[in-house]
């Protein structure tokens, strides 16, 4: 018994790898959870506010960035695909299609933003709004407009604001990836962390598929 | 040793994401029916589902995961559904001042 050698081996579980990071995603669907069960709340005490309000959200808009979104998550799946077969060249123009498909979508959303800017609708601080740069819409006062719109609008920011700010985590991590797949380190044989990254960013993906009819087709 | 790592062929995402752009659109037509608040509202999550869990399902790779990762997602979706109905048992039955 002495003199057997115990055989160290570099052991690595992919599959409790995986069971981990889908509890780390069940952790981001809480946190939205919790932005859900707010707009649930408002939406049933302001449903004609919220409906009122809904209304200056551009359906087209929406639903264009919802294909948007679909699109990269297939070209995810793809780019997944072609690398666990061993075509790394398309996996790689697949997750930069994805990236670009990521962009795209913030790109539009910006402009959304920027239009509401425009129209004195934005998220405002409390130092903001000592300074006089509050807008006369959202702030007590004549001008104000129904409480329930001005928490519609809130609710909005801060959701799809902590959406977007997702998808720019899950697109710097995809560049990441195609650093590393380009150096080597991510190939057909240890492919993991692309996985992963798929995962998180299909996660991004059902969380937008709620928040698209909530936002967009309310009206 | 990992029945996880079998490749598949471009065409079954293909097909489920035909499926996810046919549910979008028709999520965008349905929600012009004046079917009242509630109805259109519950159509419009009812849709949202299927296309989460068709994301979940096939995009996500649950169909090939062992049984824990599914026992993980009804754990997940109970303990989410049991917020919302307590919530809502609480909120709907408060006199508001």
């Amino acid at each position: 018994m002495t003199d057997q050698v115990l055989a160290v081996e570099h052991h690595h579980d992919e599959v409790g790898t995986r069971l981990g990071f889908w509890l780390f995603l069940y952790t981001e669907l809480f946190l939205f959870a919790a932005f859900f069960l707010v707009y649930a709340v408002y939406r049933s005490s302001h449903l004609e506010d919220f409906k009122l309000a809904a209304e200056n959200l551009n359906t087209t808009i929406g639903a264009v960035n919802t294909v948007i979104l679909l699109t990269s998550s297939l070209t995810m799946v793809l780019s997944l695909d072609a690398l666990k077969k061993g075509s790394v060249k398309l996996a790689k123009i697949l997750l930069l299609a994805t990236v670009t498909l990521g962009v795209t979508f913030l790109i539009i959303k910006g402009f959304e933003w920027g239009a509401k800017f425009d129209h004195h609708i934005f998220l405002q601080t409390a130092k903001g709004i000592a300074a006089g740069q509050g807008s006369p819409l959202l702030t007590p006062g004549e001008e104000m407009l129904p409480v329930g719109q001005v928490l519609f609008f809130g609710l909005y920011f801060v959701m799809t604001g902590t959406h977007a700010l997702h998808i720019i985590i899950g697109a710097t991590w995809m560049l990441i990836v195609y650093f590393w797949i380009s150096k080597g380190s991510i190939n057909p044989e240890n492919h993991g962390v692309l996985e992963r990254c798929g995962l998180y960013w299909h996660l991004v993906d059902v969380i937008w598929i709620f928040l698209f009819p909530l936002y967009y087709l309310v009206a | 040793m990992n029945t996880h790592e079998q490749t598949q062929s471009p065409r079954l995402p293909i097909i489920v994401f035909a499926a996810l752009i046919l549910l979008t659109i028709s999520t965008v037509l349905l929600s012009g029916l004046d079917v009242g608040n509630t109805t259109s509202l519950l159509i419009a999550m009812a849709v949202a589902s299927m296309k989460a869990g068709l994301v979940l399902y096939f995009f996500m790779h649950l169909n090939h995961e062992p049984l824990i990762f599914k026992l993980f997602l009804g754990v997940a979706f109970f303990t989410l559904l049991a917020i919302f109905v307590l919530t809502f048992s609480d909120y709907s039955f408060r006199v508001l001042a």
